[in-house]
């Protein structure tokens, strides 16, 4: 069976190829032929340079093991989704049914969203004349990921091309990106239409089936939750009472952004890049250990503790809000983080320390995480640049 | 009369590197293949000399005769490995002299040259010595860090290294090369300590089978491949900048050099050890320097698919069938070349994928795989990963190194550690956007070579 498909594909794309090199119609669009060719087969390329033998891990290949990662949020938030949906809504709530909703919402933002990148991609590397990157299969996922399931479909595509254009390619294209393209376009997004970006009626996606209409109702987020009632003294009983207890945060069975609600499911994504190698561990155990202690150090303050989460219990911090998220699948994409072990750890324990301070400080904003990992972004590479000179300076010199 | 040095052993841990996985590491039988037809001399392969030919296409040569020497420094010569006829001197492009062979006749003559014994070389001269050694043709087995040139007759080191073993399992066992090689050994050891106060003796802590060359090793490597590569040995014991100045010799090569002194003969003999990826045509072999390459592995199949690799496949060089060994190399290896693309490759679980990562099941067991010559990926741009800085030898970032060498920031790329690179391959080996980084960092040493010799 998978002989006949490969022997069909590659008669196929040898078919074809003369159209798309030198002298053919679609020049032009070589880079276009080359990237469908390469989702069906790596090429078998020979080596020119010494070492004549080369590692079977490609780009491609690591970037599937982010999308693999990125499985156990997008299923389990697509559930969400749906239950919450449902429950607002009144409905059916088998597990198929609310799948199934949860889908209907959640699959319209992913499509625009590979779509108007992808447009995007392909516009700037046939103009370039590279050839089109892996890095954007990545952003594509997790962009809508961090979105309010009501989010409108024509933002979706503003934010995305604002991500892809602004956040990447006006800096020359994948690798020399100073921000996370994904959380930029997010970041945009979250300034140009607040309203349809926080508050408390944006989480909850219900499909009104006579207009197929996405509407919204009321459903606040936990956060959002804390940061409209401050005067609460405790979090922890206000949360629980809401129906919000520590395991409920924990498990992510709360209204809230598409892929971000689940601190479990982001922990077993953890897993999967940690194992494999292919996220830093030194930047996730960074962050929740900045954030832990940072949390921690606040809540010694007795004067701010006017402020409802200087004194929360730390480990609330790691499981509300997107933190979870943002550490593991945001933090560690290694263009926009720091190259150096040392400042791996320093960037992680910042952007924790930095979201509890947000969270803190900014009550009306307790959503730290995004600002957190974008600013520390901008100091990736003067951590890199620290590093260095430190490392150097160790060094017995050779010249 | 044997001087006797009591040595401190030093151990050496080099925590980065890579245990090689690949099938067919020689085993330690060992084949004898002197009788062959033809041999070569390769001055393309010698790296940084400008070649001028002593012999004509045609000449009848002796084994010691000179075939060429070094333009930039005449006194260096390159002897003839057989006698025989010169059949053919082939040039490659922009008339680089790539290969001058000899067909060997039945009988085959040699130059002598005076001998000596341990008693006279206790009272040679520094000087006399080196003017031996290069009239003999066997200096040019002495080279320089941190070029890898052949050693400048007129600088004294800081220290010699002699490096008896490799980490890379393709390389020849030392307990096959000198067995019963120690007079030889001793030979060229006292010869070495003529030209350099400290002579260092690097074996892998693995390879400890010959008690007379244990007690002569002075530093045992413990660490995956290059660990035993001289450049790492010395990054990893240097004490100033004044260290950086060493020369590096092969055991096998000091043999050479010990068998020449005694023997007042050029000598001919190598151990190499061959693989072609199966267990049973993957052992060593004692050959001819300089020997054709197809007549050490023949196989009844069409060979048109298989790549020959001359010293190593992460640092040696591409051959073919036709081609020769060169003058430093101990190793000939044939791989399958590259010739299949793989349908849904990013995606397969890679349980017979080699790689460093974690990415593939095969990272599960240790057992060895098949390799060929497969980029396995198309180059793509820098993302940082820093696979590579995980794993060079010697702590350079190539992922930042690449780069200040692309903003012709060479000040910067030297800071890093430029010139303590020892040229191992790794960093493009683990690269997964498959940038040659390794090159790169090559070519811009050598570029730095060039503007500091211009500019003296």
């Amino acid at each position: 069976m998978l002989k006949h498909i490969e022997i069909y594909l590659r008669s196929f794309f040898d078919k074809n190829r003369h159209h798309f090199v030198d002298g053919g119609k679609y020049k032009k669009l070589a880079s276009i032929f080359e990237a469908v060719e390469t989702i069906f087969f790596i090429p078998a390329i020979r080596t020119k340079n010494a070492p004549f033998v080369r590692d079977g891990l490609d780009l491609k290949r690591f970037m599937s093991i982010v999308l693999l990662a990125l499985v156990p949020p997008l299923v389990f938030g697509i559930y969400n989704t749906g239950y919450h949906s449902l429950q607002a809504g009144g409905g059916n709530l088998t597990f198929f049914n609310v799948f199934l909703n949860g889908l209907m919402t959640v699959l319209p933002l992913i499509v625009v969203s590979y779509a108007v990148g992808f447009f995007w991609e392909i516009l700037f590397s046939v103009i370039r004349k590279h050839p089109i990157s892996e890095g954007f299969l990545v952003t594509g996922l997790l962009f809508p990921m961090t979105l309010p399931p009501t989010v409108p479909l024509w933002q979706v595509a503003v934010g995305i091309s604002f991500g892809v254009v602004i956040g990447k390619e006006v800096f020359g294209g994948t690798g020399r990106n100073i921000f996370n393209p994904a959380l930029t376009g997010r970041a945009f997004l979250f300034f140009a239409y607040p309203a349809k970006m926080s508050g408390g009626s944006v989480w909850v996606a219900i499909a009104d089936t006579a207009s197929s209409v996405v509407n919204a109702v009321t459903g606040a987020t936990p956060l959002a939750m804390t940061a409209l009632a401050p005067s609460f003294k405790n979090i922890e009983t206000m949360l629980s009472s809401a129906g919000y207890t520590f395991l409920t945060l924990f498990v992510g069975n709360y209204p809230g952004s598409v892929g971000g609600t689940s601190a479990l499911c982001c922990f077993l994504g953890a897993i999967i890049l940690i194992v494999t190698g292919v996220a830093s561990y030194r930047i996730i155990i960074g962050g929740v250990a900045g954030l832990l202690i940072s949390s921690f150090l606040l809540s010694l303050f007795p004067s701010v503790s006017m402020n409802p989460w200087a004194d929360i219990n730390p480990l609330y911090h790691l499981v509300a809000g997107g933190f979870a998220f943002g550490i593991v699948y945001m933090a560690t994409d290694p263009v926009s983080a720091p190259g150096t072990d040392r400042s791996k750890w320093v960037y992680g324990f910042c952007i924790g320390m930095l979201t509890v301070l947000i969270r803190v400080f900014n009550p009306a904003y307790p959503e730290g995480v995004m600002m957190a990992i974008l600013f520390m972004n901008l100091f990736a590479p003067l951590f890199d640049f620290i590093a260095i000179r430190m490392r150097v300076s160790r060094r017995i010199p050779n010249v | 009369m044997r001087e006797f040095v009591s040595v401190a052993m030093k151990t050496v841990r080099v925590k980065k590197g890579w245990r090689f996985k690949i099938n067919g590491t020689p085993s330690p039988e060992i084949e004898n293949r002197l009788e062959v037809k033809h041999v070569a001399a390769t001055p393309s392969k010698i790296p940084f000399i400008k070649p001028r030919l002593l012999a004509r296409s045609g000449d009848q040569v002796k084994i010691g005769s000179p075939l060429f020497e070094d333009k930039k420094n005449p006194g260096i010569k390159f002897l003839s490995p057989g006698s025989g006829k010169v059949v053919a001197v082939n040039y490659g492009p922009r008339r680089v002299i790539e290969e001058i062979i000899i067909a060997l006749d039945a009988d085959e003559s040699c130059e002598t040259f005076e001998t000596v014994d341990a008693k006279t070389l206790s009272r040679l001269d520094r000087k006399t010595l080196i003017l031996k050694l290069m009239a003999g043709g066997v200096w040019p087995f002495i080279r320089q860090l941190p070029y890898r040139e052949i050693a400048n007759p007129e600088l004294k080191p800081a220290s010699i290294l002699v490096s008896l073993d490799s980490a890379d399992p393709f390389q020849p066992s030392p307990e096959v090369c000198y067995n019963n090689q120690r007079s030889f050994f001793d030979m060229g050891v006292q010869a070495l300590r003529k030209l350099a106060e400290h002579v260092n003796i690097i074996q892998s802590a693995k390879n400890r089978s010959i008690d007379w060359l244990n007690q002569l090793v002075t530093h045992q490597v413990l660490g995956d491949y290059p660990a035993n590569d001289p450049g790492v040995v010395l990054y990893h014991t240097r004490q100033s900048p004044a260290d950086n100045h060493a020369w590096y010799i092969n055991g096998q090569d000091l043999l050479l050099i010990g068998e020449f002194l005694s023997t007042g003969l050029y000598p001919i003999q190598r151990v190499i050890s061959f693989s072609d990826g199966t267990i049973e045509n993957s052992k060593h072999i004692k050959t001819r320097l300089g020997v054709k390459l197809n007549e050490l592995y023949s196989s009844h199949e069409n060979m048109d698919h298989l790549r020959w690799i001359v010293g190593g496949v992460l640092s040696g060089y591409t051959s073919h069938a036709d081609g020769f060994l060169g003058m430093y190399e101990t190793s000939v290896m044939v791989i399958e070349e590259a010739q299949k693309s793989e349908l849904f490759g990013f995606a397969r679980p890679g349980s017979d994928k080699l790689s460093n990562s974690r990415t593939v099941l095969s990272a599960l067991s240790s057992a060895p795989l098949k390799v060929n010559s497969d980029m396995h990926g198309e180059e793509r741009p820098c993302i940082n990963c820093g696979y590579c800085a995980k794993i060079c030898p010697v702590d350079i970032l190539p992922q930042f190194t690449y780069k200040s060498i692309y903003a012709d920031e060479i000040e910067e790329a030297l800071a890093h550690g430029l010139l303590d690179c020892v040229e191992c391959g790794l960093c493009s080996f683990v690269c997964p956007s498959k940038i040659e980084l390794s090159e790169l960092l090559i070519d811009a040493k050598h570029m730095y070579r060039r503007e500091i010799n211009q500019g003296a």
